[in-house]
């Protein structure tokens, strides 16, 4: 996180495209800050007292998941909370039921997760196949597995789920069938190995404590745990070629990028070389960073990888990186070939002159304009709220970036998209989900010691979607993994399901394609993870689609009214 | 001896400046091909070999931070589970090495090489042995063998690792030094070719200029020469007229005139209406026109007019019969107050205002010219003007008159200028100063 490769930055600025020089495109849409309409009254506690324990600079995760399987995407808030001896409050995370009339209930007490925890990210996905999520929340020390009961709540089953025991500096999380098994795994990122008793001081001027690098700790492997099928999980990072105890991660992502059906998992590592671990049907995994062109800037250094997301762009089957980096690194946006290799687009892409001055954390590929490209949202903010003191060209508050896809240049609109959006934030977590059931894509933000924002889109562009929620029967029952094709109006794109991503976050599950102005998808195939594929064709905007393995489209239902 | 052309010495300081400028090219290109080599032979080479090494000892560091988990046992993991992550930095520790020794300095050693391969060596040996003993349950035994013996053998590689770099890094510095040697050598031959091409330009130069005032003055002498000649010859022509016509006037003159009146007083004594008496007539009328011609002719040498009454009467007594011998309509205009202007000067005036209007008569083409004499106490002007067909373009249709007229000009330190008129025409304008002495007319 704190990479300071300032030449290498500075190399690529020279590199990079005037992406600014170009007028701001005019996004169709607008991203209307509803966190208080909504009723969302969060605010995250890290914790901090002034001793600048590094924990406190990362957090927090959101996510947007169904918990209670009404069809409407619910908000779930990762919170940390104060230190031993230092208590001032109580600070938990919180879970806001969706009410279907633009509001949410707070009701994380009913549902059990009024828990008190050093809460970083989350992951949602149902590892039980039961039909309703459960939710892994990484945490400084102990993570916790909840288990959705289906009755509104859910139950700590970490123990249970034989995951206690271990402890670390856990970050991003995320499910995936990496055996094909029909089950989920779980997949976790560690950052360093850091105890208050082993705080180390650091400073700008040796005198008053500033955030510590990663540098200044070790690093810590991240876990792989293989879902048994009977609750409990089996730790397999060792025997699945998981272990290394140089890494420093802060991402994960699930990126097929040989195209060999079989899910690769890539890591953005902070300091340290990312990690491609390439998947070898089921059994281990290959560690192929290096090769592959990923574990490095262009120009070889090990860069500050946080958040990540993987998108097909073009419908090609070859997959693009986003990896959000510290200031002056510029993000990378690696672009995947036949041959496996990537290449670092971002100056070329408009996306690296226009983020050297951004220190990224959320970021996710979507389409909130519903036009059938992936735009690009990267959330910022700085570590160090003492950072403009040492730095005067650096603030603590940065504001986001929203690209807009103009077909392989990336144009930042996000000045035209509100100004509470485009406001500076400490930003950190940062997801999507279609929260009012309109079919256009709704944006949660959170930030470190902060509020979380929801942002309703208001698309304002003539242009539709239809969404896809896929149920898995042999697949895990959340269909991760699958590949959804469309073809829409002479237009063709290609969208995963994927849990991971982002920054400590998880975006919603159902898929939405936006068809542009087309009346309906020509044809839409499923790739489900278990390797059966089906084609359904065509499917109208304006619906939400229930597809199930196997057995086609179990329901249609139309949207609702737009606001 | 005529002049030397300075065509050679102008050749020979382009020789010397150019053999200056080759051969300081062909030794700055020599120079330059020495930097490249030591840039791409030494410098590049020696960094490339350098990131290699740093890459090498990144790899180490790694060995080294997974080898102090292993030993402590802090993670949960048996210590086989290590074997992915030490084989990924074997693979990349043997493909640095084997991109190193492509690219190892020349400075390296055989010894300094067999000990950079027999550490890596030694390391990995010690490895086999602990995932044996790890293999075999023995995890105890693996850790006391990383404890004594394997993060001794990684001390060993990190220690020959940094002792390449630092070598590159001298090895680096003194090629830079070089390299500085040879930019301070170029530097001082850049002055050196810089003051000998200033020095040949100067010596050239001055060659040239030496030349040319001496050329220049040779010119002039010639000019003044050729001037006095000319007026001599223009004297010498004047006093011949002078002379013939004064012998024409009184010689010839006074015999005719004495032939006339001794035939006039013979003619009178014959009868009248006889034969003889009418051819006598007919020979005293020859003679009475012979006599007219040769007073003619001597008038036209030198006029007598011009001694007898100077300048100012003897244009007047021109213009009269100038119009009566052509016919053409002389407008004469006369401005101020003519002072005695003596026959050295007038006879110049006289004969250039005689040539203008012989030029009118013959070239112009018109029957009408315009003659203004202006007089001042320090000089006289004047014009001669035509409405004719103008001057010709090439100087040489201009004819021998207008240079004879350019030189009695000047003989009289005066100046003479042939205008074409821009509504046709031509104008001879004489500025003479009347004080000048320098005229040997």
């Amino acid at each position: 996180m704190h990479g300071r490769n300032l030449i290498a930055a500075g190399a690529l600025l020279l590199a990079a495209g005037a992406s600014s020089a170009q007028p701001p495109p005019q996004p169709g849409f607008r991203l209307t800050d509803v966190t208080q309409a909504a009723g969302i009254a969060f605010r995250h506690n890290s914790g901090a007292y002034g001793k600048k324990y590094l924990p406190e600079t990362l957090g927090p995760g959101a996510a947007f998941l169904d918990y209670d399987g009404d069809g409407w995407q619910d908000i779930l808030l990762v919170n940390s909370m104060d230190w031993a001896g230092h208590k001032r409050r109580r600070s938990t995370p919180k879970l806001y039921r969706n009410r279907q009339d633009g509001t949410f209930e707070d009701v994380t007490r009913a549902a059990g997760l009024d828990v008190e925890m050093y809460g970083l990210g989350v992951a949602a996905g149902d590892f039980n196949n039961d039909g309703r999520p459960d939710l892994f929340l990484s945490c400084l020390g102990q993570s916790h597995l909840f288990q959705n009961t289906g009755k509104g709540g859910f139950t700590d089953v970490t123990a249970k789920s034989r995951l206690a025991g271990h402890e670390g500096f856990s970050t991003s999380a995320m499910w995936l069938d990496y055996d094909r098994d029909g089950r989920l795994d779980l997949f976790v990122t560690n950052y360093v190995r850091w105890t208050r008793a082993g705080d180390i001081f650091c400073s700008f001027d040796g005198k008053v404590k500033a955030y510590c690098t990663p540098e200044a700790y070790r690093g810590a492997t991240c876990w792989l745990f293989r879902n048994r099928g009977d609750g409990a999980f089996e730790d397999v990072t060792a025997k699945a070629g998981i272990l290394d105890t140089t890494c420093k991660s802060l991402g994960v992502a699930m990126v097929d990028f040989d195209n060999d059906g079989w899910p690769d998992i890539f890591v953005a590592n902070d300091t340290q070389p990312n990690k491609l671990y390439r998947n070898q049907r089921g059994a281990s995994f290959a560690e192929v960073a290096v090769k592959s062109g990923l574990a490095f800037s262009e120009d070889g250094r090990a860069r500050a990888g946080m958040g990540v997301d993987v998108a097909d762009l073009d419908g090609s089957g070859l997959p693009t990186i986003i990896v959000t980096n510290f200031d002056n690194e510029m993000m990378g946006l690696y672009r995947g070939s036949k041959g496996g290799v990537f290449l670092d687009r971002a100056p070329q892409s408009g996306i690296g002159q226009a983020t050297r001055r951004s220190l990224g954390f959320g970021c996710f590929f979507f389409a909130p304009d519903l036009d059938g490209r992936l735009d690009l949202l990267i959330v910022n903010g700085h570590i160090d709220d003492s950072i403009s003191r040492a730095r005067p060209d650096v603030t603590y508050a940065q504001p986001p970036h929203l690209f807009m896809n103009t077909g392989g240049r990336f144009l930042d609109a996000t000045a035209a998209l509100g100004a509470s959006f485009a406001a500076p934030k400490v930003a950190r977590g940062a997801a999507y989900g279609d929260i009012d059931n309109d079919g256009d894509l709704d944006v949660l933000v959170t930030t470190n010691n902060g509020p979380a924002y929801l942002y309703r889109n208001d698309l304002a562009a003539p242009h539709r979607s239809l969404r896809l929620k896929l149920t898995g029967a042999k697949s895990n029952r959340d269909a991760i993994g699958a590949v959804v094709k469309y073809e829409a109006g002479g237009a063709h794109g290609a969208r995963t399901v994927r849990s991971g991503s982002s920054f400590l976050s998880q975006s919603e599950l159902p898929v939405t394609l936006g068809l542009g102005t087309a009346a309906a998808a020509d044809r839409v195939v499923v790739a489900w993870p278990s390797g059966y594929t089906a084609a359904y064709q065509p499917l109208k905007a304006g619906t939400s689609y229930e597809i199930v393995e196997g057995r086609g489209i179990v329901s249609a239902v139309p949207y609702r009214p737009a606001h | 001896m005529a002049p030397r052309t300075p065509t050679l010495i102008q050749l020979l300081g382009l020789v010397v400046t150019l053999g200056a400028v080759g051969v300081f090219s062909l030794f700055t290109l020599d120079r330059l091909a020495g930097l490249r080599r030591l840039g791409s032979d030494i410098v590049d080479r020696n960094r490339r070999d350098s990131l290699q090494l740093i890459r090498i000892q990144d790899d180490v560091a790694q060995l080294g931070l997974a080898l102090r988990d292993m030993a402590e046992g802090t993670e949960p993991y048996p210590l086989p589970a290590y074997r992915p992550q030490f084989a990924r930095l074997k693979g990349d520790l043997e493909n640095a090495l084997e991109i190193e020794a492509k690219l190892m300095p020349a400075a390296r050693t055989a010894p300094q090489q067999k000990l950079l391969e027999g550490a890596f060596g030694r390391f990995w040996d010690q490895m086999d042995k602990l995932w044996a003993l790890a293999g075999e349950g023995r995890e105890n035994d693996a850790r006391a063998l990383i404890r004594t013996r394997i993060e001794a053998e990684r001390a060993t590689m990190a220690t020959v690792i940094s002792r390449l770099l630092v070598q590159n890094n001298e090895a680096e510095a003194a090629a830079v030094e070089q390299i500085q040697a040879i930019h301070r050598k170029v530097e001082l031959n850049l002055y050196a070719l810089l003051a000998a091409v200033l020095a040949a330009i100067l010596l050239t130069g001055s060659l040239v200029i030496w030349h040319d005032r001496r050329m220049f003055a040779q010119v002039a002498l010639l000019s003044e020469q050729r001037k006095e000649l000319a007026g001599e010859v223009i004297r010498v022509q004047e006093d011949l007229f002078r002379t013939l016509a004064r012998e024409l006037h009184d010689e010839f003159g006074q015999v005719l005139t004495a032939v006339g009146l001794m035939l006039q007083r013979v003619e009178k004594r014959l009868p009248e209406g006889s034969g003889e008496r009418v051819e006598l007539h007919e020979v005293r009328e020859i003679a009475n026109q012979t006599l007219e011609r040769v007073r003619g002719m001597s008038q036209m040498l030198h006029p007598p007019v011009l001694d007898d009454y100077g300048l100012e009467k003897s244009v007047e007594w021109y213009l009269r019969q100038f119009e009566k011998q052509t016919g053409l309509a002389v407008h004469y205009e006369k401005i101020g107050v003519a002072p005695w202007i003596g026959d050295s000067v007038a006879i110049h005036v006289y004969r250039i205002l005689q040539e203008s209007l012989n030029n009118v008569a013959r070239h112009a083409g018109v029957q009408e010219a315009w003659v203004r004499v202006s007089y001042s106490p320090e000089q006289m002007e004047m014009n001669v003007e035509d409405r004719g067909v103008g001057l010709p373009e090439s100087p040489r249709e201009k004819g021998l008159g207008m240079i004879g007229m350019r030189e009695r000009a000047e003989l009289l330190g005066g100046r003479i200028a042939f205008e074409k008129l821009a509504a046709g025409g031509t104008r001879v304008r004489l500025a003479v100063p009347l004080s000048y002495k320098g005229g040997k007319g």
